[in-house]
């Protein structure tokens, strides 16, 4: 059977026509999306918008001066160090929280307070603590971090399947081996989720605090480019700044598929 | 004659629901016998799965108490093993790691773990799948791996509340062999869990027979059909014939229904 396969594949008359759309249609639309809004440069003012020959110009540009380089390395410094910090305690305390019915009780006024607080108007307060510097941006990205994480373990470990634990419990597992071995690796979706959903956060945290409390980063050349009208290098910068938000997907993407793939497995046999 | 491994004493269960007392269980006492393959039979509702799980000590009883070998049971037995009907095989950890579980619990090592576990997979019959994730599986299989589980810890009792219930028939029939002849290789005994009166028959040394509202346990037949069953059409039986109609006489004459 094995040979039969590729045989009807390629016999088939046509055959390619049903696949090249998955590819060639998209890359036509992004072709003329880019194009149109090239075209557009001819008859809007440059202040307003750049064109895609003009943003590339200026990433090259960036790039060869250096000045990209540095602020990028500046703020993924800050924002993976406050990021590692709000998972860590995040998933700590959201496990103390789900494991301990009473930390639980005691925090979440606290926790529930923070997560629907606008995390911004605490930065003014975070520059009188610590001043303009590294350890506001740090802090600031750390507590925006912090929250979803948490919430998102405190569901997961609450939301165990009961099948899961009772089989721990009828197999004689102690309370502290059904955590380790069974709530634990089931929370695992929920955590995901959270760390998803707080790297995304971190990089809002990042290019905030930076606009607001720096000279440094990305942040600060967006303040920096557009307070001076250089639209093109401001998009470039804009450009730059997605990439990191899609990196960010894709790698928790990539660790769920390839340290987890039981995930995907089980939802899809759910369906 | 075998002496008694389980003695069930008075045992009742009742659930305080919002729309009052349900009585699960009522005042229910059993004793099964060292090696004997005992079925409980009976509708749904009849608190036949309670019974089983309250023998296991994964449900407390509300009265009465449950005995193993004349000590008093508190807690999940470890001397027990139970094969779920929901199988619910842990799918971040391998086959032999789900065959593992009870012997993590026991604080065996790491490799004696492995060692045992293996072993066990070879009795029915999943060596080859050992190290693939348990959902790859299809559900007879998954079901192995579920006895599998159950037997890793070398119990004295295996408590089986309706392993075979979300099997197709044939799957089923090949699984009831199978466990026939692990019964009989084994020498352990079995307490199951099934409404299916055919099953009953074809496996058990005993069938125990329930009622509903409340769960009671109303009567306890000896099969007295030869041992082993698979290699004859023992349903064609006629002692096997007539058990069944007296069976389902017994269960739908109490529901009510007229026969």
């Amino acid at each position: 059977m094995s040979t039969g396969a590729p045989a009807v594949e390629g016999g088939r008359p046509g055959g390619w026509r049903l696949r090249a759309p998955r590819n060639t249609v998209p890359a036509l639309a992004i072709f003329a999306a880019l194009g149109a809004w090239q075209l557009s440069g001819l008859f809007l003012n440059p202040i307003l918008i750049s064109t895609p020959s003009e943003v590339a110009h200026e990433l090259v540009f960036l790039t060869r001066s250096g000045t990209l380089q540095i602020s990028l390395m500046q703020s993924l410094e800050e924002m993976l160090i406050g990021m590692a910090a709000g998972l860590i305690v995040g998933l700590g305390l959201g496990l103390l929280m789900g494991r301990y019915a009473a930390v639980e009780k005691v925090l979440s006024p606290y926790v529930n307070f923070f997560n629907a607080t606008p995390l911004v108007v605490i930065i003014p307060l975070l520059v009188i603590w610590v001043g303009i510097s590294i350890w506001a941006r740090l802090l600031f990205v750390f507590l925006v971090t912090l929250w979803p994480v948490l919430l998102n373990t405190l569901a997961g470990i609450k939301n165990v399947n009961r099948g899961y634990v009772e089989v721990g419990m009828a197999f004689g597992l102690s309370e502290a081996q059904v955590v380790r071995h069974i709530s634990l690796p089931a929370a695992v979706p929920y955590i995901l989720t959270g760390i998803r959903i707080s790297s995304g956060l971190a990089i809002i945290g990042m290019i905030v605090s930076e606009m607001e409390v720096s000279f440094v980063g990305l942040g600060f050349l967006l303040v920096h480019f557009g307070s001076a009208f250089e639209t093109g290098r401001l998009m470039a910068v804009i450009i730059v700044s997605s990439c990191f938000g899609i990196a960010n997907v894709l790698i928790v993407k990539w660790i769920q598929s390839r340290f987890f793939p039981w995930i995907s497995a089980m939802a899809a046999s759910a369906l | 004659m075998s002496g008694t491994v389980i003695e069930v004493r008075n045992v009742s269960k009742r659930y305080e629901g919002a729309h009052g007392t349900v009585n699960a269980l009522e005042d229910v006492s059993l004793d099964i016998r060292e090696g004997e393959f005992l079925s409980l039979v009976g509708p749904s509702g009849c608190g036949k799965t309670t019974l089983l799980r309250i023998i296991d000590g994964i449900t407390p009883p509300s009265r009465g108490d449950v005995f193993l070998d004349g000590r008093r049971l508190e807690g999940v037995s470890r001397e027990m093993a139970f094969v779920f009907q929901d199988i619910n095989l842990l799918p971040w950890r391998s086959v032999v790691e789900n065959v593992e579980i009870g012997l993590l619990a026991r604080g065996v090592g790491r490799e004696e773990r492995r060692r045992q576990a293996l072993e066990t997979l070879e009795l029915v019959g999943l060596r080859p799948v050992a190290e693939a994730p348990p959902y790859t599986l299809s559900g007879g299989m998954q079901q192995r791996v579920g006895v599998a589980r159950a037997l890793a810890i070398k119990p004295k009792v295996l408590l089986m509340d309706e392993p075979f219930g979300h099997l197709d028939n044939f799957t089923r029939e090949i699984l009831q062999i199978e466990i026939a002849k692990l019964w009989r290789r084994l020498g352990m005994t079995v307490v199951f869990v099934t409404h299916d009166v055919d099953e009953a028959i074809f496996l058990s040394d005993r069938i125990a027979l329930m009622q509903t509202t409340p769960g009671r346990l109303t009567e306890v037949l000896e099969v007295g059909l030869p041992h082993p069953r698979w290699e004859f059409n023992v349903l064609a039986d006629p002692r096997a014939i007539a058990l069944r109609e007296s069976i389902i006489e017994r269960l739908h004459v109490r529901q009510g229904v007229m026969v």
